[in-house]
């Protein structure tokens, strides 16, 4: 895996910064093309892709085979002879899993030394979410592998029901998209949709935490069934017992409403002045939309303003209405496109879903003078510029330092 | 000090509908060898795993001396599964460090039982890589250098040929001697007569017989219209 992840960041990298100077030299930095010229975008969510494919096809196998591979062997048996807890046992194989894994990092560190030498603007903020998206990505493929493993009799058995978890998480994600309602409240807790977010700059402390809720199921449910002498009954029970109290704390971390907007540009919030102005607005708002799961117009809505009002008015209610999920025979009817309103009893109704429009029609609900002071726009960070040595660095010196070490190392211990 | 280091009583496993054990009962002597001797499919290892707690036994008892909790039997005994290729990527060097290292075993004796157990070509040789031979004779290694008192071995000469059989029945008669008690199971006959001081039989998932050679023949020529069993394996195809 280790091997690997050196030409596959590479590939990543070096894609990403010929694309972003493409962009840089094809537009300057007029306002509003700014947004374009982020890093973020640009550089750190394309080069994380290669630890998002390790982390879906490389590591749940290393995984598994670390702990499938002591039951086949017959490491297991003498190895739960000592009066190590199940707990410690699962705990230190977990953190060679995650050290391991921190070192597979050391390539997009390398990525990010070479941005910075070529000019690029690097904003830590936003650059430590996406690491922190990973690194609970890693936790939880790490943990469910690892769960995986202890219950399955054999290595085979459990990479095929860690892939039957990865394909089922698509198809349901896939389901979401299109059908919306309660397969969207499902698909929130997958991987994916749990952590995407995070890519975009915005750290939701919820999310977190569920994650390590999730990250903490696996290993004790790894836990348990690394246990000898247990009947499969009672381990079958017990983990039962300990995944209703994890739907229990998960329930309760949805209450948890804590996020910081970590991006450079603020995508995730409201101008300062509009922030301040709306977290003033009293009363119960109360928004209606009419709107299909595949209709654009849905998601832009979301993305542009819904999502931001969210994290500023906590107590804002948000009803999508749909009776199909492409709204193509809906259109017909005269109520679809609408989005209502309704702000202590003050009702209204309009079909814009740009962040301006619903900031205004709120300003207008709640008889508030919309603030005048403008933000800069934000200028971005164009740069033209060759992925000079990354070539080098991901497809030559990498591979050959870890095949070096691979080699030396089992020489030097004998 | 109790002579009896282990015993057990009325220990019971099945496997859904094939009873595994009946009712099974013996004690383990400290200090001593005992065989526990019977075909394929006796129930041997069941045995063997359900007194190490690898497996849970649906009844009985086990008992292990001076007031030892059930919980703490790996403070007595160190089992030893046969048919195993633990860390099977790591050479026998690094399995015994570990081995040593994680357990706590005992240093003192690794460079006797290296040589005893003639195991020093096979250090630097990947355990997966190992005949069945070479293997057993890594894992007995192993086995030996654990520190609790009593030691499980399942099949301890699976693989062996006449001459390695004959130096590992010197060499667990000789740990043996420092105070070790031995349990091996064995279905060869005349294996476990060159090394065990007592014997159970098991045949069918029950214990035909406990006690030494001539204590089993004394009660194979004791029953009705039985002739006196001329061998030790004439005793065990009597009482089993």
């Amino acid at each position: 895996m280790i091997f690997l992840i050196g030409p596959l960041v590479g590939v990543s990298f070096i894609g990403a910064v010929r694309t972003y100077a493409e962009a840089s030299g094809l537009g300057g930095t007029s306002i509003g093309v700014g947004e374009a010229f982020s890093p973020l975008d640009g550089i750190w969510v394309p080069l994380f892709v290669a630890y998002e494919i390790a982390a879906t096809f490389l590591l749940p196998f290393v995984a598994i085979r670390l702990v499938a591979g002591d039951r086949q062997s017959g490491a297991l048996k003498l190895e739960l002879q000592h009066p190590m807890s199940p707990l410690s046992r699962v705990g230190a194989k977990v953190f060679v899993l995650f050290g391991g894994w921190c070192l597979a990092g050391i390539p997009a560190l390398l990525a990010g030394i070479l941005w910075k030498t070529y000019g690029g603007s690097v904003y830590a903020p936003e650059l430590a979410g996406v690491v922190l998206v990973h690194l609970l990505n890693a936790g939880l493929t790490i943990a469910l592998a690892v769960a995986v493993a202890s219950i399955a009799e054999n290595p085979s058995t459990a990479a095929i029901l860690m892939l039957s978890f990865t394909v089922g998480a698509w198809i349901l994600g896939f389901l979401a998209s299109l059908r919306g309602g309660l397969w969207e409240q499902i698909a929130r807790f997958t991987p994916e949709a749990m952590l995407d977010k995070f890519q975009h700059g915005l750290i939701q402390l919820g999310m977190a935490f569920v994650a390590l809720v999730f990250i903490a199921l696996g290993l004790g449910v790894a836990s348990l069934w690394t246990r000898l002498g247990v009947p499969a009954r009672r381990r079958a029970f017990e983990s039962f017992g300990l995944i209703a109290a994890a739907a229990a704390l998960i329930a309760a971390c949805t209450f948890v409403h804590g996020s910081w907007d970590v991006s450079e540009n603020r995508r995730n919030s409201f101008p300062r002045a509009d922030q301040e102005a709306l977290a003033h607005i009293q009363g119960p708002l109360r928004i209606e939309v009419h709107l299909a799961p595949e209709d654009p117009r849905r998601s832009d809505l979301e993305h542009r303003a819904l999502s931001k009002l969210r994290r500023v008015m906590p107590s804002v209610e948000v009803r999508y209405v749909s009776a199909t999920s492409i709204g193509l025979f809906e259109q017909a009817n005269p109520g679809y496109g609408e989005i209502r309103y309704d702000l202590g009893g003050k009702k209204t109704m309009n079909r814009l879903t740009t962040e301006e429009a619903v900031l205004e029609t709120i300003y207008g609900l709640a008889g508030v003078t919309p603030p005048q002071e403008a933000e800069p726009a934000f200028a971005g960070h164009p740069l033209m510029a060759a992925p000079r040595g990354a070539a080098l660095i991901f497809f030559g010196l990498w591979p050959a330092l870890v095949a070096g070490f691979g080699f030396l190392i089992p020489r030097r211990k004998t | 000090m109790h002579p009896e280091i282990i015993t057990v009583a009325g220990l019971s496993k099945t496997y859904g509908s094939v009873v595994a054990l009946d009712d099974v009962g013996f004690s383990i002597r400290r200090g001593e060898i005992l065989g526990l001797i019977g075909p394929n499919g006796a129930g041997k290892t069941t045995l063997f795993e359900c007194l190490a707690g690898v497996q849970p036994a649906d009844g009985g008892t086990v008992a292990f001396g001076e007031g030892v909790e059930t919980a703490r039997r790996g403070d007595v005994l160190f089992y030893l599964p046969d048919g195993i290729a633990p860390w099977p990527n790591q050479p026998v060097e690094w399995a015994l460090r570990f081995f040593l290292n994680f357990f706590g075993g005992r240093r003192d004796l690794v460079d006797d039982i290296i040589d005893r157990l003639d195991i020093a070509p096979l250090m630097r040789r990947r355990i997966g890589a190992l005949s069945q031979g070479q293997r057993k004779r890594a894992l007995l290694a192993m086995g030996l250098l654990a520190p609790q008192p009593v030691l499980l071995i399942d099949e301890p000469f699976e693989g062996l040929d006449l001459r390695q059989s004959r130096e590992i029945v010197k060499t667990l008669r000789r740990y043996a001697s420092l105070g070790r008690t031995l349990f091996l199971s064995i279905h060869q006959i005349i294996d476990a007569g060159r090394v065990c001081d007592r014997f159970v039989l098991l045949s069918g998932g029950r214990a035909r017989g406990e006690g030494t050679a001539d204590e089993l023949a004394a009660l194979a020529g004791s029953r009705p219209g039985a002739a006196a069993p001329a061998d030790f394996e004439e005793v065990f195809l009597a009482l089993t």
